[in-house]
Formats: C-alpha cells, sequence, structure tokens
C-alpha cells in the first residue's frame, strides 16, 4: 500500500520537475506538448455524492464542505498528509514551552488572503475563536476547548496558553481553517489562503474552484477544479463514462467497477479510509452491561462474510476501533474472532445459555439495513433475536447519540484518531472504564507522541478485549479516476481531497 | 334509462352490450390469471419457502442456475425465497390498505351524503385536503410517530386512499338518494339503517368494487414505494420496493435481483387493473339488468 503510494508521489514530483525545467527554458510556449506532458491549464472536473450544506465548516457545512474547501480554498496552520502526517503549512514554526502549556507559532511571510489583504496574526486569534464559538458547530470544539488565552505579540506571532495539557494540539489545528477576520457571508463565499479561490457555487449541481493567482507556495497543477454533486452512485458512475467528470472522490459500491477495472481509460485506486461501521452496543443496557455478553455476540458474527457481501473484495477487517492509518495502530482482528462455539460458551456463562431478545436500531440508508440483516441471521445460529429497528439519521441523533435511549445500534464512524472517545464514560455508547478514562486522559497530557502512542495502544487492547463495541470492518476508499489523471489523493482521511496537486494529460 | 332503450332499435345496442360483456370476461379472466398466480406464489409461501429466509449460505450474487432459481443477494440469500415472501407482503399491503379504505371510505361517504348544509361542506373539504395530502408525507407522520412496520405503511396508504373511496362513494350516494324508489321505501316507512343496507349499497357497489380493485393496485405500488426509501416493512422483510432499492447498485452485475420484484410487481398490478377493468364491464348495472 504505502509503497505503491510513494511511487506514485515519486512520479509525480518527478514529472513536475520536468516541466518546470522545460518551461524555464522554452520561454512562454504554453503548457501542452507531447507524450507525457500535463496541462498547466486544464479543468479536472471532480465527481462527487457529498455537496456542502454551505461553505462554512463551524455552521453545519457537512462533509462535503470539507471536501471540496479543506486545502483547496482553506488552509490551516498545520496540514494532515494523505498518508495521515501532520505538515507545517501557515506556520513554519512552533515551539512548545518545557510545561507543555504554551505554543509559540510563527506565520508564514507573504501569505495573501483571496481578497488581497495580508495575513496577519490577528486572522489566526480569529480563526480559532470561531472554532470555539458558543454556537460553533464545529465537530473538532471539544478538542479545542483546551485552549485558554490567544495572544499577538506582533503581526507574525501568535501565543496560545492551553488549560492542560494536549499532545493532539498541533494535529487539532489542522482542522482549523485560517480566515481572513474581516471576511462577510462565510456561508456562501470565502476569503481563504488557499491555492484555489471559489468561483462559483451551483446549489445542487456544481462548486468551481479557480486558481489563485497570488498564492504564496506552488501554484495549483490545474486552471480549474470543478466539483460536481450527484444525488445517487449510478448517476455518478456514468457521469466518469460519459467523461463528464473525471475522477470520483470515493465509490460507494463495489459492483459497478467492473465497468472501470477492465478498461485501461480508467484507473481504480484501493485506498486506505478511516470509516469503520460499528455495530455499538448500549454498555449501560441489560444484557450488554456483562462483557460476556459482548464478547459473544462479536464472535457470533462473521465479520469477513460481511465485508465480503457488502464490499466484494474490498476494505478490511479490523479488531478495534482504530484505522492503521493512526499511529497506535495494533492488529487486534484475533480478539474476540469468529468463533460460534466460544459465543455459545460466553453465553452460558453469562446466564444466556438459551440466548435473549434485543432490539436493533438501524440508520435506513446503506450499508446499515444489509449489516443489520446479516447480524440479525448471524445472531439467530446462538440463539439471539435480533429485532431490527429502522430509523431516519434524525432520530439516530436524538434517540441514540443524545438521550442514549437504545440498547445496540448501528453506525458509521468516519473520522481517524477517534478512539479517544472510549475514555468518555459519557459518550453515548456508556463504555465505562476508570483505567482506560485515566489512560485516555495521560496521553492527552503526554509529553511526547511516543508516551501518547503507548498508553493508546493500551486503550486500544483493553477497549478490544472488553468487546466495547463491536468493530465490523474498515470501509475502503476507492478512488476511480480517468488515466490520464495522475496526483489525486488516495485515502479519505477526515474526508479532505486536496485537488492542486492534479494533473491532465493534454 | 330504460325507457329511452325501449324506443331505440334494440339490436345493435344489445350487440355492442355484449361484446363488451365477452370482451369484459376475457379481460377479468387474464386478470385473473395474473394475479392469481401472484396470489398463488404469496399462499404457497406461508406453508413452503425453498430457502428458510435467513439462510445465508448461498454465494454472493450468483446468477440464476441450480440450487437457486433466480440466483442469489449480496448476502448469499436466495432470490426466489424473497420474491416469494415479496408476494405475500406485497398482497398483504394491498389487501390491508383497501379494507382500511373501504371500511372507513364508506362509511364517511354514506356520512357525508347523508349530511346537510355546513356540515356536508366541511366533510367534502376535510375529504379533498386529504387527497390533495401526498400519501408519502402522511407515510413518514404516521412511521415517525408509530415505526417503520408493514402496519404503518399499510394504515398510511389505506388513510390516504379512503380519501378517494370516500368522495365517490358520496356522490354515489347523494345519486341514489335522489332516486323515486328511495322515497318509496321511505314513505312505506323503511328506517335509513335498512334504506342504506338495502337500497343505497346493492346500487352502488358495482362501481365501487371497480375502484377498490384499483386502489388495490395502487397500495401494491404505494407500499413498494414506501419499502424502497424504507419507510415499509423493516429488513430481513423482503419487501419487494426493498429489494428492488437493494439491487439498485447492483443491477450492471446482477440484474436478476432488481428485475425479478419489478417483474412482479408490474404483474400484479396490470392483473389486477385488468380484473378492474372486466368487472367495470361485467358489473355494469345496465348490461346486468339486461342479462336477467
Amino acid at each position: 500500500m504505502n509503497i505503491k503510494k510513494t511511487s506514485l508521489y515519486a512520479t509525480a514530483s518527478a514529472a513536475a520537475l520536468a516541466l518546470t525545467l522545460t518551461a524555464c527554458s522554452g520561454s512562454g510556449s504554453g503548457g501542452s506538448a507531447s507524450g507525457g506532458s500535463w496541462d498547466k491549464n486544464a479543468t479536472v472536473n471532480i465527481g462527487s455524492l457529498y455537496e456542502p450544506q454551505n461553505l462554512d465548516n463551524t455552521a453545519g457545512g457537512g462533509q462535503g464542505v470539507t471536501e471540496a474547501l479543506n486545502g483547496n480554498v482553506y488552509e490551516g496552520l498545520f496540514k494532515l498528509t494523505d498518508d495521515g502526517k501532520v505538515d507545517k503549512l501557515l506556520a513554519t514554526d512552533h515551539k512548545v514551552s518545557a510545561d507543555g502549556l504554551t505554543y509559540t507559532f510563527t506565520l508564514r511571510d507573504g501569505v495573501k488572503f483571496h481578497s488581497g489583504k495580508q495575513l496577519t496574526s490577528d486572522d489566526v486569534k480569529y480563526s480559532l475563536e470561531k472554532v470555539i464559538a458558543d454556537d460553533s458547530q464545529s465537530a473538532r470544539k471539544s478538542n479545542l476547548e483546551v485552549i485558554k488565552d490567544i495572544a499577538t505579540p506582533d503581526a507574525h506571532t501568535v501565543k496560545v496558553t492551553l488549560s492542560q495539557r494536549s499532545i493532539s494540539f498541533v494535529y487539532n489545528l489542522s482542522y482549523v481553517w485560517i480566515i481572513n477576520s474581516q471576511a462577510q457571508n462565510l456561508k456562501t463565499t470565502e476569503d481563504g489562503t488557499g491555492p484555489y479561490r471559489l468561483d462559483k457555487w451551483t446549489r445542487g449541481s456544481a462548486l468551481s474552484l479557480n486558481r489563485f493567482a497570488g498564492y504564496w507556495g506552488d501554484a495549483a497543477r490545474n486552471q480549474k477544479a470543478v466539483f460536481h454533486y450527484y444525488k445517487d452512485a449510478t448517476a455518478l458512475n456514468n457521469a466518469l463514462l460519459t467523461n463528464a467528470v473525471d475522477v470520483v472522490t470515493s465509490e460507494q459500491s463495489p459492483d459497478s467497477l467492473d465497468q472501470f477495472k477492465n478498461n485501461q481509460n480508467y484507473k481504480v485506486n484501493d485506498g486506505n479510509s478511516t470509516t469503520k461501521l460499528l455495530l455499538a452496543f448500549n454498555d449501560k443496557a441489560k444484557p450488554f452491561t456483562d462483557v460476556r455478553v459482548r464478547q459473544a455476540v462479536s464472535a457470533a458474527i462473521d465479520d469477513k462474510k460481511l465485508l465480503e457481501s457488502v464490499w466484494g473484495g474490498y476494505g478490511k477487517l479490523i479488531g478495534s476501533m482504530v484505522p492503521p492509518t493512526d499511529p497506535w495502530y495494533e492488529d487486534l482482528t484475533e480478539v474476540n474472532a469468529h468463533d460460534p462455539a466460544r459465543a455459545k460458551k460466553l453465553l452460558a456463562e453469562a446466564g444466556y445459555a438459551k440466548g435473549f431478545d434485543f432490539t436493533l436500531d438501524t440508520p435506513n440508508y446503506d450499508p446499515h439495513p444489509t449489516a443489520a440483516t446479516f447480524i440479525k441471521s448471524e445472531l439467530a445460529k446462538v440463539g439471539i433475536t435480533v429485532t431490527i429497528n429502522t430509523i431516519t439519521p434524525d432520530e439516530w441523533y436524538t434517540k441514540v447519540y443524545k438521550n442514549h435511549d437504545f440498547t445496540a445500534t448501528l453506525q458509521e464512524h468516519v473520522n481517524d484518531r477517534d478512539l479517544v472517545w472510549y475514555g468518555n464514560p459519557d459518550f453515548y455508547w456508556g463504555y465505562d472504564n476508570k483505567q482506560v478514562t485515566q489512560w485516555v486522559r495521560q496521553a492527552e497530557e503526554a509529553g511526547s507522541a511516543a508516551e501518547q502512542t503507548e498508553l493508546l495502544k493500551k486503550v486500544n487492547r483493553k477497549t478490544a478485549e472488553d468487546a466495547a463495541s463491536d468493530w465490523l470492518y474498515l470501509y475502503p476508499q476507492i478512488v476511480v479516476a480517468d488515466s490520464k489523471l495522475s496526483g489525486y489523493p488516495l485515502n479519505g482521511l477526515n474526508s479532505q481531497f486536496y485537488a492542486y496537486d492534479i494533473k491532465k494529460k493534454g | 334509462m330504460t325507457g329511452t332503450d325501449a324506443l331505440e332499435p334494440a339490436r345493435p345496442k344489445n350487440a355492442a352490450r355484449a361484446g363488451r360483456r365477452v370482451r369484459g370476461t376475457a379481460t377479468l379472466v387474464v386478470g385473473c390469471v395474473l394475479a392469481g398466480a401472484i396470489a398463488l406464489l404469496a399462499l404457497v409461501s406461508l406453508f413452503w419457502l425453498p430457502f428458510p429466509a435467513d439462510d445465508t449460505s448461498g454465494g454472493r450474487l450468483t446468477g440464476p442456475g441450480e440450487g437457486h432459481l433466480l440466483g442469489t443477494d449480496k448476502l448469499g440469500r436466495d432470490l426466489f425465497t424473497q420474491v416469494m415472501t415479496g408476494s405475500r407482503i406485497a398482497v398483504e399491503a394491498g389487501l390491508g390498505s383497501v379494507l382500511i379504505a373501504a371500511v372507513i371510505g364508506v362509511t364517511l361517504g354514506v356520512l357525508a351524503a347523508f349530511a346537510q348544509g355546513w356540515l356536508d361542506d366541511t366533510l367534502s373539504a376535510f375529504l379533498d385536503i386529504l387527497i390533495a395530502f401526498p400519501t408519502l408525507l402522511l407515510a413518514m407522520l404516521i412511521v415517525a410517530a408509530r415505526s417503520a412496520t408493514l402496519g404503518s405503511a399499510v394504515l398510511a396508504i389505506g388513510l390516504a386512499q379512503s380519501a378517494v373511496v370516500a368522495r365517490l362513494a358520496r356522490i354515489l350516494v347523494k345519486r341514489v338518494l335522489a332516486q323515486d324508489y328511495i322515497t318509496a321505501a321511505r314513505t312505506s316507512g323503511t328506517s335509513w339503517p335498512r334504506t342504506v343496507l338495502g337500497h343505497v349499497l346493492p346500487n352502488i357497489w358495482p362501481t365501487l368494487v371497480v375502484n377498490l380493485a384499483l386502489q388495490f393496485g395502487l397500495a401494491v405500488l404505494a407500499e413498494a414505494g414506501l419499502s424502497y426509501l424504507g419507510l415499509g416493512a423493516p429488513p430481513p422483510n423482503a419487501s419487494w420496493g426493498r429489494m428492488l432499492q437493494e439491487a439498485q447498485a447492483t443491477f450492471t452485475t446482477a440484474p436478476a435481483g432488481a428485475l425479478a420484484p419489478g417483474i412482479l410487481l408490474v404483474l400484479l398490478v396490470i392483473g389486477v387493473n385488468l380484473i378492474a377493468d372486466g368487472l367495470r364491464d361485467t358489473l355494469d348495472p345496465a348490461t346486468r339488468r339486461r342479462r336477467t
């Protein structure tokens, strides 16, 4: 996986270098030429199912806004690369005080917003405050509430004081867009520092981005990136087949892939996602208060067969909440692996030799109903009767997530590094283990990344052994692209899709 | 009517009527064969299925062939088993909805026909509003209040259809009430309930039955639509609508999953519509009178 990716990047940068050289020698002859060269002024058409609700990621813009704008239009002090590393972006340097509570960031010189204004420390302060404001709907709000004070000693320096140590602080900053403090109407317009500026957003159909001439770094490798939005996967695939789009950000079913796999005009890429399908027990509701019952249910379900059913040959099995791209990943698929005989034994030990009944709250969209049907059939084999209750996403949010009024549910969890939620006893699944809570807290306050990783590995193993939830499988991230395209991101980390490195052959 | 008939040359009119009746019988037979075949499938599914409903031992999306007549779905369940279960759900949905529509609709319709003045206006306005109210929205409200089950879907469809039936019943009853024989029955001392049961209902039922048969077809389609949207029978119930929805993504690679429920749905609806057409032709009151 990694080998493939690195080699792709290597060829991409070699090609970029080649072009810079030719561009220098042949003065102003304009991009396109023979064989392997690419068109500097190309328009890249990107097909997606996730249209933003609005353009503000602190006002419930949804995953579509991250996909289209993160890294393309807006930039953070740091960025999360496609292989999960945190790199400097608008910050050129950062220093942490000995007690780990004060972070001093030096801002990059010569960064301009799309409106023309220079980036200053005031904009950074404004942007951070926007994420932790009372009305912010940012998913990262709670992670950044450790911020106690933001000071701006000069235009190029930002000093952030935390109320407690937070090893993930720099990583969390990769989600914070730096926005012009004077910008207005951020739900429909933008003012960021990224390689593209927003050209036009036609609701219900497309959002187009134009290369920003005043960008501080390397210019985008294409003139225009247009996100086209589709309501269903079939329409999206047809758009790719008819060249209406050049690349599909993530395929949602394996069965439409054959038409691209056997066609040399397309390339099917199998990357890593961070999306996990969970059978989440309410660990505070009977009978799932008993760890043996949770282990039994986990052992009774053949995850491999379910993954094969839903995703054909794609996707991966996971034995815990941690996907391979998180630093504290360990292969725990052998913990509570499929073993119906052991499941029956555990049930008998827990006093449920004759099985029991429970209701499974199932979101009404794919793949949940399919997974629920499969789980019902698997658990019937060990004597457990499942009643499937289909609910809408809204109902899930109020009934399950807010009111904890459920016995078990199915849900996809898309975020990376979200193992730490098992350290919060008030989270919807109600996993309450004092030791785990302490480890998670210590990990966040750790002095080094190594120490953090060590502690979270312990959390990982403990929650897996406790079958805190049943992690059914990890989704594949399948990007299908026209073979004329290169340089597109392969992993769906945090659902971002950097378009600026995409090159299109002329 | 009968008066004018007597004055005109009887032969051609009779021939035309006879022709209509023969054609009516033919449509009726074809309709009964189509709908009957599916009803039979539904009936058999109560006692026997090729595979247990939750048997996932077949391979993923195997095509039609040995062992599995229509192949299997993503989870390895037999498609023919699901299609059979689906036919039972479709027939249940159709019958259930039509029953609700008939009971509520006819009762409301008769009451509305007897109502005078503002009550009449209010009732008809209420029915008009109910008709204008989308079935889907009604279904979503009911599903939100109860939960997504076949019962909720049937209730929603039945309620929506009862408005259509009620409006029709009201007009029919009003027309019958204006007839001389009703006045005659009333003056001879027959009570209102007996008049309704003995004179009104027998005179309106042919038209009503035809309409109810049409409503049956619509109800089957509506249930498939609701299940497609996840508002009908919950999984693992193999409603045809749900099967269509599940097979949508795999249509190019495994078309049987969508074709089988789709074709059966069309056949059932065409079948009951033909029955409705046939009934209309054979139950035509004028024709019936001539025959007896």
